[in-house]
């Protein structure tokens, strides 16, 4: 019968199923969690507030100096979402994935939240007014030369209220630092054309010959250049433009080019004269210079073939106008003068200054203009710390530590200053050096004016307001806090200002005449201008003056091979990290690097001919050994780079900034030698030679391209088990 | 019977009795499913406020009767505007009770105004909760049957939310699951379709809308009345976004 078929374990097999149908069959009825979340009401709603419904105010965006303006979708009351204003001439209402990603420098959990004064190792939390006292305390009869103050670029009525204080205290010590500035092609450009920057028309060139400029992802302002390129590839009178490269390193500009050429490193201005000489078209002094530049030696110096050569001058006669930048590949050396100095001479040549290259507009407010930074500040800085020049130095949200090189020894150097003020976003390199760390409003929590340095169109102050209440009570923004400063100075001076809104509001409404609003009344102005997020001026154009002068452009003949130290280390600048310090927010670290695909880690590049050389394959470890220091990463293998060149990205490789930054890669500054461009003294961030050394470890390199399931070099990862059980070094 | 097939029979036997269970089971019609009664920081009185009035008692004296018929909207300003109803600010309380003396010294007012003065907002707690991955959209809801159709703004409230009316605080009333929303969707609802001209023709007026929302495509033909009907919004995105 049927009772005596039926056994045991079919019935539990039976009776399981049915569980898993009852369960099935349950869903839907349970994630209803009635009674558990608190739901807050506002006390007093302002009119425009619905629940639900997104409200959008203007600002201006601090990741990087290019100044372009956002748009902040805000729902009850917290930032969400940006987006570029498209009144800026500068963007466009575009955005960078930089700029998209400062929501999470606003909300990172690493921010620093109270004001915190050195006890031993540890940081007291204190008040702000016992910071205050201690500031003033600490200032009394110490002498105006002996203070010394390093930002990154300030501009707006920061800068004006920054000077104020510093005049207080009778301190002319103001280093402006960059780690990642054009600071030679602005000296180059100064000489040639007689502004640092002129405004490049790359939308109205038919061929761009770019010598390392990395346009659309990190050079000067690349949101602007891009669009301009959109334009520049549509074509001008129907002729799609030409886009030539000519790099140790590929960048992304340089991925994006028709011809892209891997000179070899520092030639870059002996590959400029050669193409002079073969346009054939320089008379009188640049004829001069360039007669000995024939193809065959510039060929052999460069590395290009002369058929190259041949090609890039004929599509350049062929087509004009066109336009020639010198970019950060080009100035990273001893002669980096020289070379943009030699690349902007083509430009003459080819008769661009005027079509091209037009002269920029100026900011009718000069107290306003950008201060704009450099590395020669900081070795100045640097000497002068080591000394022991200085008693009080007041750091202002930049990391010196982690980007000055390590031969600079900065952190001892900073050590001999007395009394170390850092006001800063979060605990990086630097603040943590500090006697006195104070925490700074982010910049969608902080009231501001900025001035771009790279201006478009019409001059402009970009306006910075909050998009949201403060996330931690105790955070304040520089400029409040300079304004407390300054008025323990001179209290009678700055009585009438509560805060630096007050200022801010005050000085611009000082000058609403000039500002465009003359037929405003005040609140109708200001509130015009914090909602159009940008006041637009009309300042006269600073004209080009300068003149194609070959006196004293002598270049160097190619480095000998080193036979220690062969290689020649690019530390490059990506379009993700820049100088490092956005390296604390996931999205920059998560978001691919646009050539190799490789997230969270750094790499270092080599071409696949070197890396057969030396019995390298991807994912070996390898070390990386200058005169300075060593380093160990992983090798990526990379026809984008010159065969006697290897690359390291900086902004990686952070010993503190958080958890999203710290023990993340390696830091090529920590290796990089002490050697100076020779005219303008910057740091010359390609001079540095390294060999290269295998460690024996191998690892699968976590990179986005390639086929799916991570199958490398033959070996596939385990796809049995979970990715956090997976030792990457054991799969290979 | 042979072996193999005694397994896959008493299997199918099991999980048809499951299912013929878990179909009665589930609620697909708008039976009421209770929530817990949950605990308020102030114990609101819905009843009062938007309860219908006592006839007898034209002069509304006796709290525990009488309602004052409030438009729920009156209060709930931001379920026509927004997805969410969000809650009213304390303020919109207080402009009304600033100027009723009578209850002033009540035990709830008097908590209600020590929240005022100190400035703070009330902590609610959410009585009507969804997954994070639905999105429900009050607005649109209120635009199509209090605005087109012209019900009445507690009946169509009371869909999901119940008889507010008659309680204190809220309690959910309607299980609000994914299947109780699709027993409403699924329903043969009647429509109208605009003509060459734009113009609607015949049937309960949807508006001036003539297009479709994402209603599904109306019956070919129109039902014994000559009445034209369509199914409601069928669209996975429409809440799962």
């Amino acid at each position: 019968m049927i009772d005596s078929e039926f056994d045991r374990r079919d019935f539990l097999k039976v009776l399981g199923w049915g569980g898993a149908a009852v369960a099935l069959s349950g869903c839907g009825n349970t994630s209803i969690e009635d009674g558990k979340e608190t739901i807050v009401s506002y006390v007093q709603a302002k009119d425009y507030v619905i629940p639900g419904v997104a409200v959008y105010f203007n600002s201006t965006c601090a990741q990087c100096d290019a100044g372009c303006s956002i748009t902040g979708k805000i729902r009850e009351g917290r930032v969400l979402k940006l987006e570029g204003n498209p009144e800026s001439p500068i963007n466009k209402g575009r955005l960078c994935g930089l700029g998209q990603a400062s929501v999470q420098h606003h909300y990172n959990p690493d921010r620093v939240r109270e004001p915190l004064l050195r006890q031993g190792d540890k940081g007291e939390a204190i008040s702000w007014e016992k910071a205050y006292g201690l500031i003033n305390e600490k200032l009394s009869g110490v002498k105006g030369e002996e203070i010394a103050f390093i930002t990154g670029d300030v501009s707006g009525h920061q800068k004006v209220l920054l000077g104020n204080y510093m005049d207080s205290l009778g301190s002319k010590n103001h280093f402006v630092y960059e780690a990642a500035a054009p600071a030679v092609v602005r000296a180059a450009n100064l000489k040639a054309y007689g502004v640092e920057m002129p405004r490049y028309r790359i939308d109205k060139a038919k061929v761009v010959l770019s010598f390392g400029a990395d346009f659309l992802g990190t050079w000067v302002s690349p949101v602007h250049f891009a669009q301009q390129y959109a334009a520049f590839r549509k074509g001008v009178d129907g002729q799609r433009g030409v886009l030539i490269q000519a790099e140790s390193k590929m960048t992304l500009t340089g991925a994006n080019a028709d011809r892209w050429l891997a000179v070899r490193p520092g030639t870059e201005g002996i590959l400029a004269l050669g193409i002079i000489n073969a346009l054939g078209i320089a008379t009188g002094d640049v004829a001069q210079l360039v007669k000995d530049y024939d193809k065959a030696r510039v060929s052999r110096d460069t590395g290009v073939e002369p058929s190259h050569i041949d090609k890039i001058a004929a599509i350049l006669r062929l087509r004009s106008p066109s336009l020639v930048l010198a970019g950060s590949a080009a100035e990273g050396y001893v002669h980096g003068m020289q070379n943009a100095e030699a690349i902007n001479l083509l430009n003459y040549v080819l008769g661009n200054v005027g079509k091209t290259i037009e002269s920029p507009v100026s900011v009718p407010f000069p107290q306003l203009a950008p201060s704009k930074g450099n590395t020669a500040s900081l070795k100045r800085l640097n000497d002068d710390l080591a000394a022991g020049k200085y008693k009080v130095l007041f750091n202002i949200a930049t990391n010196p530590v982690f980007t000055a090189p390590a031969s600079y020894k900065f952190g001892d150097s900073m050590a001999k200053a007395g009394f170390k003020v850092a006001f800063a976003h979060y605990l990086d390199e630097t603040a943590l050096q500090a006697d006195l760390v104070l925490p700074l409003d982010s910049e969608m929590e902080d009231w501001g004016t900025h001035v771009p340095e790279y201006l478009t169109e019409t001059a402009q102050i970009n306006i910075q307001q909050p998009l949201m209440e403060r996330l931690h009570a105790n955070t304040r923004g520089m400029g409040d806090i300079l304004l407390a400063l300054v008025k323990q100075r001179k209290p009678e001076e700055y009585k009438a200002f509560d805060d630096y809104y007050g200022y801010l509001r005050g000085a611009m409404l000082q000058n609403k005449g000039a500002l465009g609003g003359a037929e405003k009344d005040d609140d109708n102005f200001w509130n015009d201008t914090l909602s159009n997020g940008i006041v637009k001026l009309s300042g006269p154009s600073s004209a080009l003056s300068g003149k194609a002068d070959v006196a004293g452009l002598k270049l160097p003949a190619p480095r000998e091979a080193d036979k220690e130290y062969p290689l020649r280390l690019i530390a490059s600048v990506t379009s993700n990290l820049r100088d490092g310090r956005h390296t604390n927010q996931p999205w920059i670290q998560e978001s691919p690097d646009p050539l190799t695909t490789i997230v969270w880690d750094s790499w270092i590049e080599m071409h696949p001919k070197k890396a057969a050389e030396l019995g390298i394959v991807e994912g070996d470890i390898v070390k990386v050994t200058s005169r300075t220091g060593s380093i160990s990463a992983q090798v990526y293998v990379f026809p984008g780079i010159h065969p006697e060149a290897v690359s390291i990205p900086i902004g990686r490789g952070h010993e503190a900034m958080g958890r999203y930054a710290k023990g993340y890669g390696v830091n090529p500054f920590s290796i990089m030698d002490s050697v100076f461009e020779s005219t303008t003294g910057e740091l010359a961030m390609h001079e540095t030679n390294v060999n290269i050394a295998k460690t024996g470890q191998r690892v699968i390199v976590v990179k986005d391209e390639g086929p799916v399931g991570g199958k490398q070099m033959g070996a596939r990862i385990a796809v049995s088990r979970s990715t956090d059980q997976v030792d990457l070094s054991k799969e290979v | 019977m042979h072996r193999y097939l005694r397994f896959p029979a008493m299997l199918a036997c099991f999980l048809m009795a499951v299912t013929c269970h878990a179909a009665t089971d589930q609620p697909l019609t708008t039976e009421d499913a209770l929530g817990p009664q949950i605990q308020q920081p102030i114990e609101f009185p819905h009843y009062r406020h938007a309860g219908n009035r006592n006839p007898v008692d034209p002069t509304n004296s006796d709290p525990t009767k009488g309602g004052m018929e409030i438009n729920c909207q009156y209060c709930h300003t931001y379920a026509r505007r927004s997805l969410t109803a969000g809650i009213p600010p304390l303020q919109k309380c207080i402009g009304c009770h600033q100027n009723i003396p009578t209850v002033r010294d009540k035990p709830r007012i008097v908590e209600l105004f020590k929240y005022w003065d100190a400035k703070k907002a009330i902590p609610w707690k959410k009585v009507h909760d969804l997954p994070d991955f639905v999105r429900f959209n009050h607005e649109r809801h209120i635009k199509r049957f209090i605005e087109q159709q012209g019900r009445p703004v507690q009946e169509v409230c009371g869909y999901c939310h119940g008889q507010v009316k008659e309680m204190t605080t809220a309690r959910r009333q309607k299980p609000i699951t994914m299947g109780w929303c699709r027993s409403c969707h699924m329903k043969d609802h009647v429509v109208v379709v605009a003509n060459k001209d734009g113009i609607p023709e015949g049937g309960t007026p949807l508006g001036k809308q003539d297009y479709w929302y994402t209603f599904q495509k109306p019956a070919e033909k129109r039902n014994a009345a000559g009445e034209l009907t369509a199914k409601g919004p069928n669209d996975c995105w429409l809440c799962h976004k």
